[in-house]
Protein backbone atom coordinates (compact mmCIF):
# COMPACT_ATOMS: atom_id res chain seq x y z
CA UNK A 1 0.00 0.00 0.00
CA UNK A 2 0.95 3.57 -0.27
CA UNK A 3 2.21 5.49 2.70
CA UNK A 4 0.14 7.63 4.27
CA UNK A 5 1.84 10.91 6.17
CA UNK A 6 1.66 14.30 7.70
CA UNK A 7 4.03 16.75 9.21
CA UNK A 8 3.31 19.22 12.16
CA UNK A 9 5.22 22.17 13.87
CA UNK A 10 5.78 20.49 17.05
CA UNK A 11 8.93 20.03 19.67
CA UNK A 12 10.19 23.16 18.63
CA UNK A 13 10.81 21.30 15.13
CA UNK A 14 8.65 19.71 12.18
CA UNK A 15 7.54 16.47 13.11
CA UNK A 16 6.58 13.77 10.79
CA UNK A 17 4.97 10.75 11.25
CA UNK A 18 4.30 7.96 8.31
CA UNK A 19 2.19 4.53 8.41
CA UNK A 20 3.54 2.22 5.75
CA UNK A 21 1.10 -0.42 7.11
CA UNK A 22 -2.10 -0.83 8.80
CA UNK A 23 -5.51 0.17 9.37
CA UNK A 24 -6.99 3.68 9.77
CA UNK A 25 -3.70 5.80 9.06
CA UNK A 26 -5.07 8.65 9.73
CA UNK A 27 -6.86 7.67 13.32
CA UNK A 28 -3.28 6.13 13.97
CA UNK A 29 -1.46 9.51 12.59
CA UNK A 30 -3.77 11.77 15.26
CA UNK A 31 -3.02 9.49 18.10
CA UNK A 32 0.97 10.21 17.34
CA UNK A 33 0.92 13.75 17.34
CA UNK A 34 -1.49 13.98 20.20
CA UNK A 35 0.73 11.68 21.84
CA UNK A 36 3.75 14.00 20.79
CA UNK A 37 1.91 17.14 22.16
CA UNK A 38 1.44 15.29 25.57
CA UNK A 39 5.28 15.26 25.86
CA UNK A 40 5.72 18.51 24.71
CA UNK A 41 3.55 20.19 27.47
CA UNK A 42 5.10 18.33 29.86
CA UNK A 43 8.49 18.27 29.18
CA UNK A 44 8.91 21.91 28.00
CA UNK A 45 11.73 23.62 29.83
CA UNK A 46 9.97 27.29 27.92
CA UNK A 47 6.09 26.50 29.17
CA UNK A 48 5.70 27.95 32.48
CA UNK A 49 2.86 25.39 32.95
CA UNK A 50 4.46 22.10 32.44
CA UNK A 51 5.37 19.12 34.32
CA UNK A 52 9.09 20.27 33.92
CA UNK A 53 8.79 24.13 35.34
CA UNK A 54 6.57 23.08 38.04
CA UNK A 55 9.23 20.77 39.47
CA UNK A 56 12.29 23.49 38.63
CA UNK A 57 10.07 26.21 40.80
CA UNK A 58 9.23 24.01 43.35
CA UNK A 59 12.05 25.60 45.73
CA UNK A 60 13.14 21.96 46.97
CA UNK A 61 9.48 21.33 47.62
CA UNK A 62 8.27 17.37 46.44
CA UNK A 63 5.99 17.67 43.25
CA UNK A 64 3.11 15.19 42.27
CA UNK A 65 4.20 14.57 38.26
CA UNK A 66 2.64 12.46 35.11
CA UNK A 67 4.17 8.71 34.42
CA UNK A 68 5.94 10.10 31.79
CA UNK A 69 7.67 12.98 33.18
CA UNK A 70 8.99 10.68 36.25
CA UNK A 71 9.36 8.58 33.52
CA UNK A 72 12.16 10.79 31.28
CA UNK A 73 13.33 11.81 34.84
CA UNK A 74 14.38 8.58 35.64
CA UNK A 75 16.03 7.70 32.41
CA UNK A 76 17.51 11.26 32.43
CA UNK A 77 19.20 10.29 35.69
CA UNK A 78 20.37 6.93 34.92
CA UNK A 79 21.90 8.61 31.36
CA UNK A 80 23.81 11.14 33.39
CA UNK A 81 25.42 8.68 35.85
CA UNK A 82 26.08 5.95 33.19
CA UNK A 83 27.69 8.50 30.77
CA UNK A 84 29.81 9.90 33.77
CA UNK A 85 28.53 13.29 33.23
CA UNK A 86 28.85 14.05 29.35
CA UNK A 87 24.90 13.75 29.28
CA UNK A 88 23.86 15.95 31.76
CA UNK A 89 20.19 16.43 32.60
CA UNK A 90 21.30 19.28 35.20
CA UNK A 91 22.93 22.07 33.37
CA UNK A 92 19.60 23.89 33.41
CA UNK A 93 21.18 26.85 35.66
CA UNK A 94 23.88 27.23 33.33
CA UNK A 95 21.29 27.72 30.46
CA UNK A 96 19.36 30.03 31.75
CA UNK A 97 22.50 32.02 32.41
CA UNK A 98 23.58 32.15 29.04
CA UNK A 99 20.19 32.87 28.18
CA UNK A 100 19.34 29.80 26.00
CA UNK A 101 16.74 28.96 28.68
CA UNK A 102 14.08 31.33 30.11
CA UNK A 103 14.12 32.19 33.94
CA UNK A 104 10.33 31.56 34.87
CA UNK A 105 10.98 33.14 38.11
CA UNK A 106 13.69 31.05 40.77
CA UNK A 107 16.76 32.50 39.71
CA UNK A 108 19.15 30.24 37.99
CA UNK A 109 20.43 28.61 41.01
CA UNK A 110 23.58 26.49 40.55
CA UNK A 111 24.39 25.97 37.35
CA UNK A 112 24.52 22.23 37.20
CA UNK A 113 24.45 19.48 40.32
CA UNK A 114 24.46 15.86 40.15
CA UNK A 115 22.39 12.61 39.53
CA UNK A 116 21.77 12.61 43.57
CA UNK A 117 20.06 15.66 43.28
CA UNK A 118 17.10 14.42 42.09
CA UNK A 119 14.85 12.07 44.27
CA UNK A 120 12.14 10.18 42.62
CA UNK A 121 9.47 8.20 44.84
CA UNK A 122 7.09 6.86 42.48
CA UNK A 123 4.92 9.78 41.03
CA UNK A 124 6.63 12.22 43.34
CA UNK A 125 9.93 14.25 42.68
CA UNK A 126 12.25 16.60 44.52
CA UNK A 127 15.06 18.42 43.57
CA UNK A 128 17.41 18.34 46.58
CA UNK A 129 19.53 21.66 45.90
CA UNK A 130 18.45 24.47 43.86
CA UNK A 131 19.72 23.26 40.05
CA UNK A 132 17.54 23.00 37.18
CA UNK A 133 16.65 20.33 35.08
CA UNK A 134 16.69 19.97 31.29
CA UNK A 135 15.08 17.51 29.52
CA UNK A 136 15.79 19.35 26.36
CA UNK A 137 18.54 16.18 25.32
CA UNK A 138 16.23 12.83 25.86
CA UNK A 139 12.37 14.14 25.99
CA UNK A 140 12.29 14.74 21.65
CA UNK A 141 13.32 11.11 21.21
CA UNK A 142 10.92 9.88 24.28
CA UNK A 143 8.39 11.86 22.45
CA UNK A 144 8.71 9.68 19.45
CA UNK A 145 8.90 6.70 21.23
CA UNK A 146 5.50 7.53 22.59
CA UNK A 147 4.42 8.62 19.33
CA UNK A 148 5.36 5.20 17.91
CA UNK A 149 3.78 3.33 20.86
CA UNK A 150 0.60 5.24 19.98
CA UNK A 151 -0.21 4.09 16.48
CA UNK A 152 0.91 0.69 18.03
CA UNK A 153 -1.87 0.62 20.06
CA UNK A 154 -4.04 2.01 17.02
CA UNK A 155 -3.10 -1.19 14.52
CA UNK A 156 -0.21 0.27 12.55
CA UNK A 157 1.97 -2.83 11.83
CA UNK A 158 4.85 -0.26 10.38
CA UNK A 159 5.26 2.89 9.98
CA UNK A 160 8.01 5.64 11.09
CA UNK A 161 8.56 8.87 13.30
CA UNK A 162 10.79 11.85 12.40
CA UNK A 163 11.20 14.35 14.77
CA UNK A 164 13.40 16.68 13.10
CA UNK A 165 15.62 14.14 12.51
CA UNK A 166 15.57 12.06 16.15
CA UNK A 167 14.27 9.30 14.01
CA UNK A 168 12.15 5.77 14.30
CA UNK A 169 11.44 3.34 12.26
CA UNK A 170 9.01 -0.26 13.33
CA UNK A 171 7.97 -3.30 11.51
CA UNK A 172 8.03 -4.68 7.79
CA UNK A 173 9.97 -1.36 6.58
CA UNK A 174 13.59 -0.06 5.37
CA UNK A 175 13.35 3.47 5.56
CA UNK A 176 16.07 5.14 3.33
CA UNK A 177 17.80 8.04 6.02
CA UNK A 178 20.16 10.70 4.24
CA UNK A 179 21.84 12.97 6.85
CA UNK A 180 21.89 17.11 6.31
CA UNK A 181 25.12 18.05 7.05
CA UNK A 182 26.30 21.79 8.63
CA UNK A 183 26.71 23.08 5.56
CA UNK A 184 23.52 22.34 3.93
CA UNK A 185 24.55 18.89 1.71
CA UNK A 186 23.10 15.64 2.23
CA UNK A 187 24.83 12.15 2.95
CA UNK A 188 23.77 8.89 2.48
CA UNK A 189 23.56 6.64 5.93
CA UNK A 190 21.56 4.34 4.33
CA UNK A 191 18.01 2.10 5.28
CA UNK A 192 16.99 2.01 8.73
CA UNK A 193 14.57 -0.83 9.79
CA UNK A 194 13.32 -1.79 14.05
CA UNK A 195 15.83 1.14 14.81
CA UNK A 196 16.18 4.64 16.14
CA UNK A 197 18.28 7.13 14.76
CA UNK A 198 19.37 10.35 16.08
CA UNK A 199 22.13 13.47 15.15
CA UNK A 200 23.29 16.54 16.99
CA UNK A 201 25.00 19.41 15.27
CA UNK A 202 27.69 21.15 17.42
CA UNK A 203 29.07 24.44 15.62
CA UNK A 204 32.78 25.94 16.12
CA UNK A 205 30.85 28.91 16.46
CA UNK A 206 27.69 29.00 18.38
CA UNK A 207 25.10 30.54 16.78
CA UNK A 208 21.93 32.03 18.92
CA UNK A 209 19.66 31.14 15.90
CA UNK A 210 20.69 27.44 15.57
CA UNK A 211 17.91 25.85 18.08
CA UNK A 212 20.44 22.58 18.73
CA UNK A 213 23.08 23.20 21.28
CA UNK A 214 25.26 20.95 22.98
CA UNK A 215 26.69 22.41 26.86
CA UNK A 216 29.12 20.96 29.27
CA UNK A 217 30.16 22.89 32.28
CA UNK A 218 33.25 20.61 32.45
CA UNK A 219 34.21 20.12 27.93
CA UNK A 220 33.77 21.54 24.68
CA UNK A 221 31.97 19.57 22.21
CA UNK A 222 33.57 18.75 19.09
CA UNK A 223 32.60 20.32 16.16
CA UNK A 224 30.47 18.03 13.49
CA UNK A 225 27.42 16.08 12.78
CA UNK A 226 26.97 13.20 15.17
CA UNK A 227 24.56 10.49 14.81
CA UNK A 228 23.84 7.60 16.90
CA UNK A 229 21.68 4.14 16.68
CA UNK A 230 19.95 2.61 19.02
CA UNK A 231 16.55 0.63 19.48
CA UNK A 232 14.41 3.40 21.38
CA UNK A 233 14.68 7.26 20.11
CA UNK A 234 15.05 8.69 23.64
CA UNK A 235 18.37 6.30 23.65
CA UNK A 236 19.49 7.89 20.74
CA UNK A 237 18.99 11.22 21.50
CA UNK A 238 20.78 11.24 24.92
CA UNK A 239 23.62 9.28 23.27
CA UNK A 240 24.29 12.35 20.39
CA UNK A 241 25.40 14.44 23.26
CA UNK A 242 27.49 12.01 24.57
CA UNK A 243 29.14 11.56 21.09
CA UNK A 244 29.76 15.09 20.75
CA UNK A 245 31.25 15.05 24.13
CA UNK A 246 33.46 11.74 24.69
CA UNK A 247 36.88 11.88 23.98
CA UNK A 248 38.01 10.41 20.50
CA UNK A 249 39.73 7.23 21.25
CA UNK A 250 36.98 6.22 23.74
CA UNK A 251 33.74 7.52 21.72
CA UNK A 252 32.81 4.77 19.74
CA UNK A 253 33.70 2.30 22.83
CA UNK A 254 31.38 4.50 25.46
CA UNK A 255 28.17 4.71 22.70
CA UNK A 256 28.12 0.76 22.53
CA UNK A 257 28.75 0.53 26.17
CA UNK A 258 25.76 2.71 27.08
CA UNK A 259 22.96 0.73 24.28
CA UNK A 260 23.95 2.97 21.39
CA UNK A 261 25.74 2.43 18.11
CA UNK A 262 28.02 5.43 16.03
CA UNK A 263 26.08 5.86 12.81
CA UNK A 264 28.97 6.36 10.12
CA UNK A 265 28.13 8.22 6.73
CA UNK A 266 28.23 5.85 4.18
CA UNK A 267 31.73 7.59 2.40
CA UNK A 268 32.81 4.25 0.59
CA UNK B 1 18.78 -3.68 26.39
CA UNK B 2 19.02 -6.20 23.60
CA UNK B 3 21.43 -5.19 20.75
CA UNK B 4 20.45 -7.16 17.81
CA UNK B 5 19.08 -4.19 16.75
CA UNK B 6 21.68 -1.86 16.69
CA UNK B 7 22.57 -3.23 12.77
CA UNK B 8 19.76 -1.87 11.78
CA UNK B 9 21.16 0.40 9.53
CA UNK B 10 21.88 -1.32 6.60
CA UNK B 11 24.23 -0.32 4.33
CA UNK B 12 22.89 -0.08 1.24
CA UNK B 13 22.79 2.80 -1.32
CA UNK B 14 19.46 5.42 -1.53
CA UNK B 15 18.94 6.26 -5.07
CA UNK B 16 16.52 7.42 -7.07
CA UNK B 17 15.97 10.66 -5.80
CA UNK B 18 14.70 12.68 -8.93
CA UNK B 19 15.39 16.18 -7.52
CA UNK B 20 18.05 16.85 -5.08
CA UNK B 21 16.41 19.10 -2.62
CA UNK B 22 14.34 17.52 0.26
CA UNK B 23 10.71 18.12 -1.02
CA UNK B 24 7.41 16.65 0.80
CA UNK B 25 3.86 16.94 0.04
CA UNK B 26 1.86 16.17 2.61
CA UNK B 27 -1.74 17.57 1.94
CA UNK B 28 -3.92 19.37 -0.28
CA UNK B 29 -5.25 22.24 0.67
CA UNK B 30 -8.85 20.36 1.28
CA UNK B 31 -7.26 17.45 2.76
CA UNK B 32 -5.74 20.23 5.54
CA UNK B 33 -9.53 21.06 6.19
CA UNK B 34 -10.94 17.94 6.89
CA UNK B 35 -7.71 17.07 8.89
CA UNK B 36 -8.32 20.58 11.37
CA UNK B 37 -12.06 20.64 10.63
CA UNK B 38 -13.03 17.27 10.88
CA UNK B 39 -16.77 17.96 11.72
CA UNK B 40 -17.05 21.10 9.25
CA UNK B 41 -19.56 20.86 6.55
CA UNK B 42 -18.48 23.58 4.06
CA UNK B 43 -15.72 26.14 3.20
CA UNK B 44 -16.34 29.13 1.01
CA UNK B 45 -13.07 29.99 -0.43
CA UNK B 46 -12.40 33.90 -0.21
CA UNK B 47 -9.12 35.98 -1.76
CA UNK B 48 -8.60 38.53 1.37
CA UNK B 49 -6.79 41.76 -0.21
CA UNK B 50 -4.97 43.82 2.23
CA UNK B 51 -4.63 47.42 2.02
CA UNK B 52 -1.42 48.82 3.26
CA UNK B 53 -3.48 50.16 6.38
CA UNK B 54 -3.85 46.83 7.04
CA UNK B 55 -1.10 45.44 6.66
CA UNK B 56 0.66 47.77 8.87
CA UNK B 57 -1.36 46.90 11.62
CA UNK B 58 -0.82 43.68 11.17
CA UNK B 59 3.02 44.23 12.12
CA UNK B 60 1.97 46.35 14.91
CA UNK B 61 0.27 43.97 16.68
CA UNK B 62 2.27 40.71 15.39
CA UNK B 63 5.63 42.09 15.03
CA UNK B 64 6.04 40.53 11.79
CA UNK B 65 5.76 41.70 8.47
CA UNK B 66 2.38 40.65 6.54
CA UNK B 67 4.99 40.23 3.09
CA UNK B 68 1.93 40.03 0.40
CA UNK B 69 -1.30 41.39 -0.30
CA UNK B 70 -3.56 38.79 -1.13
CA UNK B 71 -3.95 35.99 1.21
CA UNK B 72 -5.87 32.79 0.81
CA UNK B 73 -8.84 32.06 3.06
CA UNK B 74 -11.62 30.07 3.85
CA UNK B 75 -14.94 30.80 5.66
CA UNK B 76 -15.66 27.42 7.30
CA UNK B 77 -19.36 26.67 7.91
CA UNK B 78 -20.88 23.80 10.00
CA UNK B 79 -24.80 23.70 8.84
CA UNK B 80 -24.89 26.72 7.65
CA UNK B 81 -23.29 28.31 10.90
CA UNK B 82 -20.43 30.24 10.78
CA UNK B 83 -17.36 28.18 13.04
CA UNK B 84 -14.39 29.30 11.84
CA UNK B 85 -11.30 30.09 9.74
CA UNK B 86 -8.75 28.33 7.54
CA UNK B 87 -5.95 30.25 5.93
CA UNK B 88 -3.20 28.85 3.52
CA UNK B 89 0.45 30.52 4.09
CA UNK B 90 3.74 30.09 3.21
CA UNK B 91 6.96 30.91 4.88
CA UNK B 92 10.79 30.90 3.64
CA UNK B 93 13.64 30.42 5.91
CA UNK B 94 17.24 29.71 5.46
CA UNK B 95 16.36 26.40 4.51
CA UNK B 96 13.29 25.88 4.33
CA UNK B 97 10.11 26.92 1.83
CA UNK B 98 6.92 25.34 3.75
CA UNK B 99 3.14 25.70 2.61
CA UNK B 100 1.03 24.91 6.00
CA UNK B 101 -2.69 25.39 6.41
CA UNK B 102 -3.86 26.85 10.18
CA UNK B 103 -7.40 26.63 10.93
CA UNK B 104 -8.94 29.21 13.13
CA UNK B 105 -11.78 29.58 15.78
CA UNK B 106 -13.82 32.33 16.05
CA UNK B 107 -12.93 33.95 18.89
CA UNK B 108 -8.98 33.81 17.55
CA UNK B 109 -7.81 30.89 18.96
CA UNK B 110 -5.37 28.17 16.66
CA UNK B 111 -7.36 24.46 15.98
CA UNK B 112 -4.75 22.76 14.13
CA UNK B 113 -1.65 23.47 11.86
CA UNK B 114 -0.88 21.17 9.04
CA UNK B 115 2.17 21.40 7.13
CA UNK B 116 0.80 20.42 3.18
CA UNK B 117 4.47 20.98 1.27
CA UNK B 118 7.76 20.93 2.87
CA UNK B 119 10.96 21.68 1.08
CA UNK B 120 14.46 21.92 2.14
CA UNK B 121 15.76 24.65 -0.43
CA UNK B 122 19.91 24.11 0.19
CA UNK B 123 20.60 21.32 -0.26
CA UNK B 124 20.03 21.82 -4.02
CA UNK B 125 23.90 21.04 -4.62
CA UNK B 126 25.22 17.28 -4.27
CA UNK B 127 28.82 17.62 -3.02
CA UNK B 128 28.89 14.54 -2.09
CA UNK B 129 30.50 12.96 -5.16
CA UNK B 130 29.37 9.17 -4.34
CA UNK B 131 26.12 10.00 -3.02
CA UNK B 132 26.11 10.85 -7.07
CA UNK B 133 27.48 7.18 -7.40
CA UNK B 134 24.73 5.80 -5.97
CA UNK B 135 21.87 7.31 -8.22
CA UNK B 136 23.92 5.93 -11.12
CA UNK B 137 24.14 2.50 -9.61
CA UNK B 138 20.36 2.05 -8.81
CA UNK B 139 18.85 -0.94 -10.41
CA UNK B 140 15.84 -3.10 -10.65
CA UNK B 141 16.40 -5.06 -7.47
CA UNK B 142 17.55 -2.44 -5.47
CA UNK B 143 15.00 -3.21 -1.92
CA UNK B 144 13.29 0.34 -2.11
CA UNK B 145 9.82 1.12 -3.86
CA UNK B 146 9.44 4.10 -5.73
CA UNK B 147 7.17 5.64 -3.16
CA UNK B 148 9.60 5.02 -0.73
CA UNK B 149 12.70 6.89 -2.42
CA UNK B 150 12.39 10.02 -0.92
CA UNK B 151 14.97 9.57 1.85
CA UNK B 152 13.38 10.53 5.67
CA UNK B 153 16.40 13.06 6.77
CA UNK B 154 18.42 12.87 10.11
CA UNK B 155 20.49 16.10 10.75
CA UNK B 156 21.01 19.52 12.34
CA UNK B 157 17.56 19.97 14.04
CA UNK B 158 15.59 22.76 12.18
CA UNK B 159 13.20 24.92 14.00
CA UNK B 160 9.90 25.29 13.03
CA UNK B 161 10.06 28.98 14.34
CA UNK B 162 9.11 30.47 11.10
CA UNK B 163 5.86 28.47 10.90
CA UNK B 164 4.67 29.51 14.75
CA UNK B 165 5.78 33.30 13.44
CA UNK B 166 3.35 33.09 10.31
CA UNK B 167 0.57 31.86 12.73
CA UNK B 168 0.79 34.51 14.73
CA UNK B 169 0.76 37.24 12.40
CA UNK B 170 -2.38 35.38 10.91
CA UNK B 171 -4.07 36.22 14.26
CA UNK B 172 -3.58 39.37 13.58
CA UNK B 173 -4.83 38.97 10.22
CA UNK B 174 -7.68 37.41 11.48
CA UNK B 175 -8.46 40.51 13.81
CA UNK B 176 -7.57 43.19 11.70
CA UNK B 177 -9.22 41.72 8.53
CA UNK B 178 -11.74 39.15 9.35
CA UNK B 179 -15.06 39.91 10.51
CA UNK B 180 -16.94 37.11 11.77
CA UNK B 181 -20.58 36.09 11.02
Amino acid sequence: MASSKRMRPLLGTFVEVGVHSGEMPERSINAAFDAIETVQSLMSFHDADSDLTKLNQAGGKEVTLHPHSIRVLRLARAMTSASGGLFNCTVGGALIRLGILPDHGAGAGLSSGETRDIELHGRKARLKRAVHITLDGIAKGYAVDCAVRAMKANGVKAGWVNAGGDLRVFGDLVLPVQRREIDGSYRTLGGLQEASIATTSVRAVHDKTFPAWVFSDSRTPEAGTWSVLARKAWRADALTKVASLANPAERSALIERLGGKLAIPNME
Amino acid sequence: MSKSNLNGLWLLPVAAIVTPAYAQDYLTAEQAQKSIFSEAETYQPILLKLNEGQRDKIKALSGLRQRWEEQKVWRVEKAGKHIGWFIVDDVVGKHEFITYGVGLSLDGHVIGIEVMSYRETKGDQIRDVNWRKHLVGKTLTDPFKLDEDVPNISGATLSCRNVMDGVKRLLALQKVALTNG
